[in-house]
């Protein structure tokens, strides 16, 4: 067949695990593998030659996608499409509704956003900031067998990891403020989530100032002063130019959407 | 792998990561579906996988396996319009027609889900699907007719010479 | 009036709602190769090894090209019109912007096209870009082009697009207010969904069939003929059939390098640019800079003007001095100004070659004018409609350059804004009509403009 696929796969070796355990057996300590979620991310670099892996595991079938609430405990399988996800409570449900469209939340993955980092013209993992507000915990697979962890620690390793699930409590509250997106199909330029906890606890973090989605605690602290708080983010946070916005921009409207968000919060019985 | 693509089966030999857009315009030379630009950002690939609208440049066609696709040459032929393409051709929502494949199933999936006659609905429902013509409105229109139901015979909007063009059996 | 009013089907439309309208990429046939292209990563540098050799060794590689198999290596896109040619079809002893296309392969897939890119060995020396036009003058700016910074070629040797008319000099002694200003769009890219795109089929009897998605396709045809040396006849082209262009098509982008690799290879070969290629290589929509300084009379008559454009190319010289003219004529835009003085230069710089976009070389000027007809009423604190209405053209006035106005519509399209937007004229504003100056609408400075148009 004299194919005109610009996809440059040729070589790959493809893996279709149809259960957790071979998922997790198929990518082993994950060294030469790229994890294919909905796709949505890893295709276009396939496409255009930027990735060429050894070996490509595909998640579709294995069984990785779901939802379920044990009182208040939520656990987000990691193949779960976003789509989802849209009607859990604030801020995930109202950021995952912010995703791309209808198209690319009908296939788009928890795990691939969570995986999103460097590398690209803008950050891409807007459900970091949501998860790391609620506190979530990730279990993963790779070097050392199956583990769960703070979303924070997780972030730090997560090339050499399989997510395999996500868990948080549901909140007693939550918030969360975006710039809007001038179309569907771009990516956030900021966003900020809160969240506060069943003892009053409130966490704050940011997606936008930086590849990854960062916690905000000195904005955390002054957190009971919405104006102080929006003042105390900037501290957390060393924001870059990049194709969506200016480092400048964002610094500038960072403090605006912590205020915006917390007095949300502040609203919320 | 085997996908069905308009009512027909076909057994698939490209690989399992071959974008499905791949698959159906050079394997199986399906060509309604067009690459704008086989990264997600425009639309115009925009196909039918079991009902759902999907960017086929995006999706590995081993995620089709089995599926069902609809591609453009699958919503209706130029004898018998679907109702969303009258609409179209009736509001002129093609302008150079590159993203109009896209839009039709975008807006078919829309329609197929109950949607209505909102405008701002419509928008959110092709708000991922570009049209550089930027015939943004007339397609909103187009798409809003549909939604109410409005049937239109092409064969009588036309005047003078152009009397001539045939449109089918469209009513 | 059949047609004025009436609703007529677009001959297209049902093809286009069904999927049936065949564009360039949609067309199959037997036999054929995909071609891919090496280009060049820096903005600015000289080309010290090629050896394609490694790609042509390649199995399923059916033909490479560089500079050495181009009849013409260099034929303009104005040749035609006497203005010379200065880029050449493939990069020859250097390259001047990013993208520039340097060797193409055509092989049994796009992905094996690719791959045998990769092998093409190729080393550069680095030399400054020059990336902006105000810099291109400076004695220390980097010299980026064989004829200078910026294009000499000008009807009588001129190096500018120049327009001189009236008194400039006295305009500006009799001046009550300077108004200054500087406007700067940026480049546009033209972003058509189908990205550039064609297929060229050696036939039997010897001929090319080219399919293109050109928009200018009689205009692809000379310019394909003129670089491969081959009578009109020798070329068949196929276009009409256009995925958006925008402008952005009129270039002969793709089907001469195209033709190459079919004659060598002896086979059909399609050549499409992926999205990133459309945006990185492809021409745009010019940057452009301009400055206007207008010498003006307290209660809003425009007496002078005084511009200076600064038209920035690209890498090459393409249509520029066309759009430049267009430019120059239109810098009053619908206006009348009495006394000129008007220097434009098509500036060369190490972006990518500029084009044609939806209004060429006038929306730049018209966005320029506009803005600075508002400027001068906040400074003289006027009515910005009146200020437009106060200076409009007239029947029997003169453009730039020297065109008597028989039918101008400022007053009447001035008027309707004003109507649709609510905005209240005072009476002498309302009821002004485009009907030849006379009276206080015929002050002193504007009866040596006056021409006749019953002459036209």
């Amino acid at each position: 067949m004299a194919t005109a696929s610009l996809a440059g796969t040729a070589a790959t070796e493809v893996l279709r695990p149809t259960s957790e355990a071979e998922a997790v057996e198929a990518f082993g300590d994950g060294d030469g593998v790229l994890v294919v979620g909905g796709g949505t991310i890893v295709v276009p670099d396939l496409t255009y030659r930027r990735l060429r892996p050894a070996k490509a595991l595909l998640l579709k079938d294995a069984g990785l996608s779901g939802i379920e609430n044990e009182g208040g405990r939520v656990t987000i399988g990691a193949a779960t499409p976003l789509a989802a996800l849209v009607d859990l409570p604030a801020p995930i449900g109202p950021c995952a509704a912010n995703i791309g469209d209808r198209e690319i939340r009908g296939v788009a993955t928890v795990g691939g956003n969570l995986c999103a980092g460097e590398g690209y013209e803008a950050p891409r993992g807007d459900l970091q900031g949501p998860f790391l507000a609620v506190g979530a915990t990730v279990r993963s697979a790779g070097a050392g067998g199956i583990e769960e962890e703070p979303l924070e620690s997780f972030l730090e390793r997560r090339r050499s990891r399989l997510a395999l699930s996500i868990s948080f409590q549901t909140p007693a509250a939550g918030a969360f403020a975006a710039l809007d997106r001038p179309h569907t199909h771009d990516y956030t330029a900021l966003a900020v989530s809160g969240a506060r906890g069943a003892d009053g606890t409130i966490r704050l973090a940011a997606t936008g100032v930086g590849w990854w989605g960062v916690r905000l605690p000195s904005a955390e602290a002054a957190a009971d002063d919405p104006e102080a708080a929006g003042r105390a983010a900037l501290e957390d946070v060393d924001p870059q130019d990049d194709a969506l916005a200016s480092a400048w921009y964002r610094r500038k409207v960072l403090p605006v959407l912590v205020r915006t968000v917390l007095t949300e919060l502040e609203g919320v019985a | 792998m085997n996908i069905v693509v308009n009512g027909t089966a076909h057994a698939i030999e490209s690989g399992p990561l071959t974008p499905l857009l791949d698959v159906l315009r050079e394997e199986l030379e399906i060509t309604g579906p067009k690459a704008g630009c086989h990264q997600g950002g425009c639309g115009a690939c925009t196909v039918l996988v079991d009902g759902e609208p999907r960017r086929s440049c995006l999706l590995p066609v081993a995620y089709a396996d089995g599926a069902e696709i609809t591609t453009v040459e699958g919503l209706g032929t130029p004898e018998s319009l679907a109702p969303i393409q009258q609409a179209f051709v009736h509001h002129y929502a093609a302008q150079c027609g590159f993203c109009t494949s896209g839009m039709l199933l975008a807006a078919q999936a829309y329609l197929d889900g109950g949607g209505t006659d909102d405008p701002e609905a419509i928008q959110e429902a092709l708000g991922g699907h570009v049209c550089r013509c930027t015939g943004y409105a007339k397609i909103v229109d187009a798409v809003a007719a549909a939604a109410r139901g409005e049937s239109f015979d092409l064969t009588q909007t036309a005047v003078g010479k152009y009397t001539t063009v045939t449109t089918g059996g469209a009513t | 009036m059949k047609v004025v009013g009436a609703r007529i089907p677009r001959y297209d439309g049902v093809a286009h709602v069904t999927g049936r309208t065949t564009y360039v990429d949609d067309v199959r046939v037997p036999g054929m190769l995909w071609a891919k292209a090496l280009r060049s990563p820096h903005h600015h540098a000289a080309i010290t090894k090629l050896d394609t050799r490694p790609a042509a060794e390649l199995p399923g590689v059916h033909a490479v090209i560089t500079w050495e198999d181009v009849p013409l290596l260099e034929y303009g896109h104005l040749s035609a019109l006497g203005i010379p040619a200065d880029e050449p079809l493939l990069a020859k002893d250097d390259v001047r912007y990013k993208g520039q296309p340097i060797a193409l392969v055509a092989a049994e897939s796009e992905e094996l096209a690719a791959e045998a890119v990769e092998r093409i060995e190729i080393e550069f020396e680095e030399r400054p870009a020059l990336l902006d036009v105000r810099q291109a003058f400076d004695p220390e700016a980097p010299k980026i082009h064989q004829w200078g910074n910026w294009y000499p070629h000008f009807e009588g040797g001129m190096d500018r697009r120049q327009i001189r008319k009236g008194d400039v000099a006295k305009a500006f002694e009799q001046a009550d207010v300077i108004v200054q200003g500087v406007y700067r769009p940026a480049a546009i890219e033209h972003a058509p969904l189908e990205t550039q795109v064609c297929l060229v089929v050696p036939e039997p009897n010897g001929r090319l069939t080219i399919y293109s998605c050109t928009q200018a396709l009689y205009f692809s045809l000379g310019v394909v003929a003129a670089h491969l040396q081959v009578p009109l006849n020798k070329l068949k082209i196929v276009g009409g059939t256009t995925g958006g262009g925008f402008g952005g098509k009129v270039d002969t982008a793709t089907e001469t390098m195209t033709s190459l690799l079919a004659m060598k290879a002896g086979r059909p070969v399609k050549w499409r640019w992926t999205r990133e290629e459309e945006f990185l290589c492809s021409s745009t929509r010019a940057p452009w800079h301009m400055e206007i300084a207008d010498a003006v009379t307290k209660d809003g008559w425009i007496l002078g003007r005084k511009m200076l454009t600064l038209h920035d190319s690209g890498a090459y010289a393409r249509f520029s001095p066309y759009g430049l003219t267009k430019h120059s004529f239109h810098h009053t835009g619908a206006y009348t100004i009495p006394n000129l003085e008007f220097d434009g230069y098509v500036v060369f710089t190490n972006r990518v070659p500029t084009t044609a976009m939806r209004g060429f070389g006038v929306t730049s000027v018209s966005f320029a004018v506009e803005t600075h007809m508002s400027r001068i009423a906040d400074v003289l604190d006027l009515d910005p409609y009146e200020i437009r209405l106060r200076n409009a053209n007239r029947i029997g006035d003169t453009s730039p350059n020297g065109i008597v106005y028989t039918d101008p519509s400022t007053v009447p399209t001035i008027q309707a804004i004003a109507e649709a937007t609510g905005h209240e004229l005072s009476a002498e504003f309302r009821t002004m009509t485009n009907e030849p100056r006379t009276g206080e609408w015929l002050p002193e400075h504007l009866v040596a403009q006056l021409g006749n148009p019953e002459e036209h």
